[in-house]
């Protein structure tokens, strides 16, 4: 028969308390198709209504439960914050739903290029008054990765890449990155901006409760004027958005004395390795 | 016209990546100012086709990385179009000068034309992207996208020497031994099946998977015979991984393998069975028993990557 | 990070007539079965094992006992309540059975029919997984007449005395406590039994092969003495556990539709992989046909489904309602899980493929909570006014 059992927390505390301190933690979140769904272009741009599901970008989701676990820790608030669409904002709701306390959503109309995104996220996370910065490392759709460094830039302040865990110690921010050797542990003096690559942590679900409770928090809605930022022109011009060229028929080769000839093919042709 | 190249080192000698820089500054017709971060591979630099001048900036900020230092030292010499490396560092300078200079910047490109007309890809591959850039702007390259510029040059080295702060600090190095990264987060997969023989002929796919850095995947016929991890598996009832490049040795390609790893972007197959399911799927298809095939593989990689 | 994101069939689009709250719960639930259950769904089958994280987890997210309000429950819609079932059903008709038996006829008495005193001790255990419940109605002797049941409950001043024995009981093994129906002087009533009341035993029945990664089992009482506030006060005959088989039947009218699509999501995959004579059987007609003919029963289905979570959410319903969707999408979902099977030839018999694992668990759902021909004989009722079930008119 069944033994009465505790429910356990499960997700790795990769944040340590440190007594007194209530930080204001910022995360940008980018809402991309699903990393699974089909992309559709017509008319030479891809077909955003085609999209069957959109998520919030994955390295973001890592982000995102370093920010709660920091907010456990410490007792501070989250704020999650996006620029994006109208639809970006079932996004943040579902940040809402495992613990994001203020939502903001920026609206992007006018934005033409990542320096316009970075001057409207940095502009509300000074607005905001954040402690310290968190995003993904780079977003599912264009695979960049200049939010961070960007906004950290805009900001005057530090930014680490690639990092895996933020800890609170002795009154300065530290990090994991890695380096030639494996992985180093980083300090920060002041605030920072950690863009983040997938951890050891485990997302956390939302449950009936949290999601309940993020119906009814209000998000947010501000534009590049309310934030002072002005976008301007931009000199990029998107041309077109195409289908990736059609795979080349299979090649196939008889003979293990082949093998320096299909590598290079790997190299040169396909540029995976 | 001239563009300003980051150069990117490997040790004393530069990234085979810089040539590539400066090979597609060429191809426009743009001539290479070649900056070298901490002055290091200078005389390298000068020694490349299409280089018009070589800035070696020299500093203490260059100690160790921190890319507010780097790129506050760095943007001191830049102008115009910045050609830099789309490698993890390359990104992160390249964001902080573009945001520093108020330009825009794009990140990993395939291919560069005049006009100036690049394109790279987007949604992980599934869409190209072209865009014209009509002002300044940081570009950064995908790596070995583009040819390499040869040799046979001897441009004018100037030294510059720039102090910026650093903002970080190291506290530690943790020397970890590298664990073997997990099929479904690896972008290189080395998966082997029943034509593998026994269980122990994997360790020389794992050899190669620790050459490319990749991960290590089991058919279901070696995870149920041979008592391989169930995690290794990838198939139907096992995972399903969309890797760059997945290579299938000795598995002939049952449907439910396939359905494992169809996705995948490039796939190359050995197999000694010519007419073996798995050469329908294969991009790239190697008819050769495991025991030629995988020593040949190995090295040939091992050459690669040095 | 996700690797393949499941895209269930919604031809006419209908989920998105979910509020927000509920296609949040269901992307909840969809995420965690492609995570938890998914990968491990076809050892516990194996096993003939619940396995008891899967208790955890559903205790963790809130979704036990979805519809109801207060006492530490979730208070949803029964919309969510249906999207929760069809999600799990999706994994496997086993795990909803767990959460209907728990939400649907273990709390929902007691949630209805209890004192104060009774929803206080146990509902809000219930409703984070602590306990686990089950529902003692069906007999060896007494399936689709449970009228006549024979398991007695007697007054003895100071206590109960229940004699009897109650079998198809899911959970009864696993469970802390269990809502037994029993005549007491002639008259159905319900008592809450707790697992260590003496004289009670649930072992379980073993050589199923449906609904394999669920508990069954018998409860058996011998002179099983409880005391007297376990009885539920509230409710006599069979209004008590048919007002239960209402609420689970409708969730099983959405959690047939979760199979009915992971059966399809697996033929149309399959179609389009599988190739002989050249081409993939999905360019062959007869296979399209089945393809098309799947896709309209599960459409209609979903319809069927969603109109009656709007009337049992507005309180417009009658039981007949609950007929009609229970043995509809039961009967097609079983019918798609043979033509899916068909569709995958021979590897639909491996259980490399979730069909034949959903095909065998349908002739359960398809049998329990109120037989096909029950329902049939129920909606007949209600067209002529005459009961056909018994040979007495």
């Amino acid at each position: 028969m069944k033994l009465v059992r505790l429910v356990k927390l499960k997700h790795k505390k990769t944040f340590e308390r440190h007594r007194g301190e209530n930080m204001n933690i910022a995360v940008l979140l980018k809402q991309v198709p699903d990393t699974t769904a089909k992309i559709t272009i017509s008319a030479g741009k891809v077909d955003e209504s085609l999209v069957s599901k959109w998520s919030m970008s994955p390295y973001d989701e890592y982000a995102l439960e370093s920010g709660l676990q920091m907010k456990e820790a410490s007792g501070g608030v989250l704020i999650a914050i996006t620029c994006g669409p109208e639809r970006a904002k079932k996004m943040l709701t579902d940040a809402a739903a495992v613990g994001a306390d203020t939502l903001v959503h920026i609206s992007d109309e006018g934005v033409k290029d990542s320096t316009h995104v970075q001057k409207l996220l940095a502009a509300a996370v000074k607005k905001f008054g954040a402690d310290i910065v968190l995003c993904g490392k780079q977003a599912a759709d264009t695979n960049g990765g200049s939010t961070g460094p960007g906004v950290a830039e805009i900001l005057e302040v530090a930014c680490v890449t690639l990092v895996s865990e933020v800890n609170y110690e002795d009154g300065k921010i530290t990090t994991i990155r890695p380096s030639s050797m494996g992985t180093e542990k980083v300090s920060l003096n002041g605030m920072g901006v950690f863009a983040f690559d997938k951890g050891s942590s485990e997302l956390r679900r939302p449950n009936v409760r949290g999601i309940m409770m993020a119906k009814k928090k209000v998000i947010e809605s501000i534009t590049s004027g309310d934030l002072g930022v002005e976008l301007g022109i931009s000199n990029i011009t998107l041309d077109s958005q195409t289908p990736p060229p059609a795979k080349a028929a299979g090649q196939k080769f008889e003979g293990a004395e082949h093998v320096p000839t299909v590598v290079s093919k790997l190299r040169n042709e396909a540029n995976v390795i | 016209m001239s563009f300003t190249i980051i150069a990117e080192t490997n040790g004393d000698s530069l990234h085979p990546t810089t040539y590539q820089l400066i090979s597609a500054a060429s191809n426009v017709g743009a001539k290479s100012i070649v900056i070298c971060p901490n002055g290091e591979a200078a005389s390298e630099a000068s020694k490349i086709e299409g280089v018009e001048k070589v800035i070696s900036v020299v500093g203490d900020c260059f100690d160790i990385f921190d890319g507010s230092a780097w790129s506050a030292a760095l943007n001191s010499v830049c102008e115009g179009k910045i050609l830099i490396s789309a490698s993890p560092n390359g990104r992160e300078i390249g964001a902080r000068i573009a945001a520093k200079r108020n330009i825009p910047i794009i990140q990993d490109i395939v291919s560069m034309s005049e006009g100036i007309t690049v394109t790279r890809p987007i949604y992980s591959g599934k869409a190209i992207e072209t865009l014209t850039i009509s002002g300044d702007a940081v570009i950064t390259l995908r790596p070995n996208a583009f040819e390499a510029a040869a040799l046979g040059n001897e441009a004018p080295i100037n030294i510059v020497n720039q102090s910026a702060d650093i903002k970080i600090a190291i506290q530690e190095a943790i020397n970890k031994a590298s664990e073997r990264l997990d099929v479904t987060e690896a972008d290189i997969i080395i998966s082997g099946g029943r034509g593998m023989g026994s269980i122990d002929n994997f360790s020389h796919l794992e050899k190669i998977a620790d050459i490319v850095g990749a991960a290590v995947g089991a058919s279901r016929a070696v995870v149920d015979e041979w008592g391989m991890p169930h995690r290794m598996q990838v198939g139907q009832t096992g995972k399903t991984v969309t890797p760059s490049l997945y290579i299938a040795v000795g598995i002939s390609g049952a449907i439910q393998h396939l359905a494992g790893m169809r996705s995948s972007k490039y796939i190359l197959a050995i197999n000694k069975d010519p007419d073996a399911p798995i050469f329908g799927v294969a991009d790239y298809g190697i008819v050769s028993t495991w025991e030629e095939a995988i020593p040949a593989l190995e090295s040939a990689l091992s050459e690669l990557k040095s | 990070m996700r690797i393949m994101a499941y895209e269930a069939l919604d031809f006419y689009d209908v989920d998105s007539l979910l509020s927000d709250e509920e296609r949040m719960v269901r992307d909840m639930v969809r995420d965690w079965v492609d995570e938890e259950v998914i990968p491990n769904i076809e050892k516990a089958c194996r096993d003939g094992v619940f396995p008891d994280e899967w208790r955890v987890a559903l205790g963790e997210m809130g979704v036990l006992g979805a519809p109801l309000k207060g006492y530490g429950c979730p208070g949803l819609s029964y919309t969510a309540y249906g999207v929760i079932c069809r999600e799990l059903e999706r994994g496997d008709s086993g795990l909803r059975s767990f959460a209907s038996v728990q939400g649907s006829l273990a709390m929902y008495p007691i949630w209805d029919f209890g004192s104060e005193e009774q929803k206080n001790h146990y509902l809000p255990k219930m409703a984070s997984g602590e306990w686990i419940g089950c529902f003692g109605l069906t007999e060896p002797d007494y399936g689709s007449n449970p009228g006549d049941m024979i398991t007695k409950a007697e007054d003895k001043g100071d206590h109960y005395l229940l004699n009897g024995a109650k079998m198809w009981i899911t959970n009864g093994t696993i469970a802390e406590i269990a809502v037994v129906w029993a005549k007491l002087d002639g008259v159905i009533r319900g008592f809450i039994v707790e697992k260590n009341d003496p004289g009670f035993s649930a072992p379980e029945m073993k050589g199923k092969h449906s609904l394999k990664a669920s508990v069954t089992s018998e409860l058996v009482f011998q002179d099983c003495k409880i005391p007297k506030d376990r009885m539920l006060p509230d409710v006599k005959g069979l209004r008590g556990p048919f007002s239960c088989l209402n609420n689970a039947r409708f969730g099983i009218s959405w959690g047939a539709l979760g199979s009915a699509q992971a059966c399809f999501d697996s033929a149309k995959d399959y179609a389009l992989s599988r190739i002989q004579f050249n081409h993939p059987i999905a360019s062959y007609q007869l296979v399209q046909n089945k393809l098309a003919w799947m896709l309209r029963e599960i459409t209609k289905g979903q319809l069927l489904a969603y109109h009656l979570a709007l009337k049992k959410d507005s309180g417009t319903w009658i039981p007949e309602h609950i007929s009609l969707a229970k043995m509809n999408n039961v009967d097609i979902a079983l019918e798609i899980a043979r033509v899916a099977r068909d569709i995958h030839g021979a590897n639909g018999i491996l259980d490399e493929y979730p069909i034949m694992r959903h095909m065998a668990n349908l002739e359960s759902v398809k049998t329990y909570e109120g037989t096909h021909d029950i329902h049939n004989l129920i909606i007949g009722r209600h067209i002529t006014g005459i009961q056909a079930f018994t040979r007495e008119v």
